[in-house]
């Protein structure tokens, strides 16, 4: 029972919808719609399983004075504060007396600090590309000399520049993001659409069950 | 005189049928939407493609003693759903051209009442391609079952797996496994879940250190199962600890750098990034490549396919990482399934010549089937 | 040669630096380049145009902070343009990281630069989990996921809301997105409710909508920076009384044309010392 109560709970909860996108029924499609809301509760009930195992790694890592603790003293208490702020405090503006504004905490820590470190992460990006094109873009055979070329045109086209140095070239970009980029972005979108497809059929009659925790 | 009152009047008719006859041409058409759950009516007008007007639809039911708005359009439209309706119930409508300015009210509709409808037929298209994927998937499968040999190519990435594994084991040093950052609901996080029980079954046969980072706690949940159960089949179930597989954060970038401090301080030898992952991808993978280790990647996102492919030693594309199970256990349940899957993209190819063969020559009949869905 | 191989594995930190140097000056003295725009961008701006005054779009913000040099601008633009044609927004957040937040800021602004009233031209409905299943529930009904807006106030007492109850009230449906989430919006709510669709995606998504946008599934696609900055060229030459308020992209391709050239010199560069190095390892052989 203890194998066969979950896999049939997940190959009924995986061809309900299924059912459901092809007969309108009202019936049907009352549970189905039930199914969609109990879904957005659960992901966000799920959240608390994080947060649950977030804190047990981190004081596990203080009380043994493990390599790096300091750090998570640190997470603890920016969760700690965080979540006082979001949930004792409230979002967004209060408007004062005295017709000024004052961001409430939490937007405050949201935008003048949560917000630069996030995008402090992603301009990483910017020098990482550099130095990964830097090293992967060489002329080893005929594809890589197509892919470097391409390459070339397509960073040339996107900026205003390109218009200056070659004034066909924004044309040109534009060409190949329109027709041999979408093709071939196609041809991957539908193989994997397609292997997402046969590991959903598996899993719904039961083939694979990952959920159960057996490979 | 009297000849001037009848002239009057006879104007005043022609006025009036004009009215009357404008009324009318406005081509009210009230009618049950097809292939519907029976809540909804389809209300249809005669629009002329180039006008600036709004109607007003109103509805009443048929006990019912005024109009109520149904909704707001313009006249170009040519027509409106109203859904949300009582399907016992009987409605007629009529329509209000230009309500804020001239405001011209047509004639009433006959009371119609919706149906619901036992299958929605503009999905029809939908319902035979996944009846034929399923047929050509499970007709493998049973073809496997009854014990017919099925081939998969070669795929560079997890025949590289014991490679990685073992230069750990000789190194010394830990295998990372980052399972992609999005939930247990994403194939491709299923995908790399079945890969992470082959891996941890290597891990506990060669007592090589395993640290699997997670950006989601269902995802970890699962994770934990997996390599508790494989270190348990191994024959190593005192090598498994609960930290080996945790929580970070769901958040991206917070993520990524906290993986990054563990491959700088750590120096693991191999890094398995197997599953969904976004612009994390060339933070991740470059970090690996500065520290030398060894780097197997997989991903469907075909966003992110080109920075593995430029940092990481192996990498599988899309559909190879979805075959990964298959290949890796050679269960011809799942190997069949595999199978079934090539020969619908075969079949998706067929439909495409096809199709480009029927559009250049002008029959579009082909292609629009496969348009509404 | 010796010396080949040695700039052919200089250190990642030139790189670095040289880089860094590229995005730094064009800021401390800008250029000013001129913006071309592309027709996946104009499509979308054209279809907004074309509304009328008291039409409903969706703006979902279903982006964090990380995207948001990207796609903040395009969010700009966005209320900027339909606050100037009366067109009403109904914003909303798909993206648990900040998406919420985003939404509020960015109207925040319009009301400081254009006084837009929360409620009558815009609301924030707030952040729903669920992704997918989310989309689909707003298909039949918006209180089903947005009970109230994001402040608390039930969306029967909002006037904007009066007269919108799902998709089928509204003009369109604009996904400012990162990840995946816009490929959602597209084949989700589009296919299956028929509402016109556009994207806003940070620039390593945008060739992947362009696939969308041929198939006729997506109106169109603003692609990172530079996507941005062709909206509000757009916007700009449209309604000049806008001009200078939102021109944060338009600048930053200043920076982004800059940073292009070094990494194809870098490019250049690497590929001429491999090819010297070849050159010598067969005239050793």
């Amino acid at each position: 029972m203890k194998r066969q109560v979950p896999i049939l709970l997940a190959i009924a909860a995986s061809l309900y919808p299924v059912i459901a996108f092809f007969f309108p029924a009202r019936g049907i499609n009352t549970f189905n719609q039930g199914l969609d809301e109990w879904m957005v509760i659960i992901a966000s009930f799920a959240l608390l399983l994080g947060i649950i195992s977030m804190i047990q790694v981190n004081l596990a890592k203080v009380r043994r004075r493990a390599k790096g603790w300091i750090f998570s003293v640190l997470t603890l208490l920016a969760f700690a504060v965080m979540a006082s702020f979001g949930i004792f405090g409230g979002q967004g503006e209060t408007v004062l007396a005295d017709g000024s504004t004052r961001l409430e905490p939490f937007t405050w820590v949201f935008q003048f600090m949560y917000s630069p470190l996030q995008s402090t992460m992603f301009s990483l990006l910017a020098f990482y590309v550099a130095s990964a094109s830097y090293r992967a873009f060489r002329v080893r055979n005929i594809e890589a000399t197509l892919l470097l070329i391409g390459a070339v045109i397509i960073m040339i086209g996107r900026i205003p520049l390109g218009k200056l140095v070659f004034p066909f070239i924004p044309e040109v970009a534009e060409w190949i993001m329109k027709y041999p980029n979408a093709a071939a972005q196609r041809g991957v979108i539908i193989g994997a659409a397609l292997g997402a497809a046969a590991m959903s059929i598996r899993v719904m009659v039961g083939i694979e069950r990952p959920y159960l925790g057996k490979s | 005189m009297r000849v001037r009152g009848w002239l009057f009047l006879v104007l005043l008719a022609v006025a009036v049928g004009a009215a009357g006859g404008q009324e009318a041409r406005m081509g009210l058409t009230v009618e049950d939407t097809p292939s519907d759950d029976g809540r909804s009516l389809t209300v249809r007008w005669d629009g002329e493609a180039d006008s600036p007007l709004d109607v007003r639809i109103e509805r009443r039911m048929r006990d019912a003693a005024e109009y109520e708005i149904a909704g707001n359009a313009r006249v170009a439209d040519g027509e409106f759903r109203d859904l949300g309706l009582e399907s016992d119930a009987a409605y007629s409508y009529r329509l209000v051209i230009d309500p804020e300015g001239a405001a011209r009210t047509s004639a009433p509709s006959p009371y119609v009442s919706p149906q619901e409808n036992f299958f929605r037929l503009f999905r029809v298209n939908a319902l035979v391609v996944i009846l034929l994927m399923g047929v050509l998937v499970v007709g493998y499968i049973m073809a496997a079952r009854r014990g017919a040999d099925l081939y998969i190519r070669r795929i560079a990435g997890l025949d590289a797996i014991d490679e990685a594994v073992g230069r750990a084991t000789e190194m010394g040093r830990k295998i990372l496994y980052v399972p992609g950052i999005i939930s247990i609901n994403e194939p491709q996080t299923l995908a790399s879940l079945g890969i992470l029980g082959y891996v941890a079954k290597l891990t506990a046969k060669y007592g090589t250190q395993l640290e699997v980072p997670n950006a989601d706690p269902l995802t970890m949940a699962a994770a934990r199962e997996i390599v508790k159960q494989s270190y348990l089949e191994a024959g190593a179930p005192e090598q498994f600890h609960e930290n080996m597989v945790h929580y970070i954060t769901q958040d991206q970038f917070a993520y990524a750098g906290a993986v990054n401090g563990i491959m700088v301080r750590d120096k693991p030898a191999a890094n398995f990034l197997l599953g969904w992952f976004a612009a994390e991808s060339l933070l991740l993978s470059e970090t690996g490549q500065s520290i030398n280790a060894i780097q197997i990647a997989g991903t469907a996102q075909v966003t992110q396919l080109p920075f593995f492919v430029a940092a990481c030693d192996y990498t599988m594309l899309g559909e190879e990482l979805f075959a990964a199970s298959a290949y890796l256990s050679k269960d011809p349940l799942i190997l069949g399934s595999i199978k079934g899957q090539d020969m619908m993209k075969a079949a998706i190819l067929v439909m495409v010549v096809v199709g480009v063969i029927m559009a250049t020559a002008g029959v579009q009949g082909f292609v629009d089937w496969f348009t509404a869905l | 040669m010796k010396w080949a191989q040695k700039l052919l594995l200089v250190d990642r930190r030139i790189i670095f630096l040289l880089v860094f140097l590229g995005a730094l000056i064009p800021i401390l003295s800008p250029i000013g380049l001129i913006v071309q725009v592309s027709p996946p961008v104009r499509a979308i701006f054209d279809r907004v145009e074309r509304m009328q005054a008291g039409d409903a779009i969706l703006l979902s913000f279903d982006y964090g902070p990380s995207d948001g040099p990207e796609l903040d601008p395009m969010a700009n633009a966005i209320l900027r343009h339909c606050n100037k044609k009366g067109i009403k927004v109904l914003g909303i957040s798909l993206f648990p990281l900040g998406g919420v937040d985003m939404a509020f800021a960015r109207m925040a602004d319009l009301t400081r630069d254009l006084g837009g009233q929360n409620g009558i031209d815009w609301v924030n409905l707030g952040y729903k989990d669920g992704g997918q299943a989310a989309m689909k529930l707003m298909g039949e009904d918006f209180t089903a996921v947005f009970p109230t807006d994001a402040d608390g106030v039930p969306i029967e007492e909002i006037p904007l809301m009066q007269g919108i109850r799902n998709y089928g009230d509204l003009e369109m449906a604009i996904s400012l997105a990162t990840s995946v989430l816009g490929e959602w919006w597209i084949n989700l709510v589009n296919a299956q409710f028929g509402i016109d669709v556009a994207v806003g995606s940070t620039a390593v998504s945008a060739p992947k909508y362009y696939a969308y946008v041929e198939a006729k599934q997506a109106i169109g696609v603003m692609g990172g920076m530079k996507g941005a900055s062709e909206y509000e060229e757009l916007v700009e030459r449209a309604y000049p009384d806008l001009a200078g308020l939102s021109r944060t992209a338009t600048v930053g391709m200043d920076v982004q044309s800059i940073v292009h050239l070094v990494i194809i010199f870098f490019i250049i560069f690497g590929n001429i010392m491999y090819v010297l190095t070849q050159r010598t390892r067969r005239e050793g052989i």
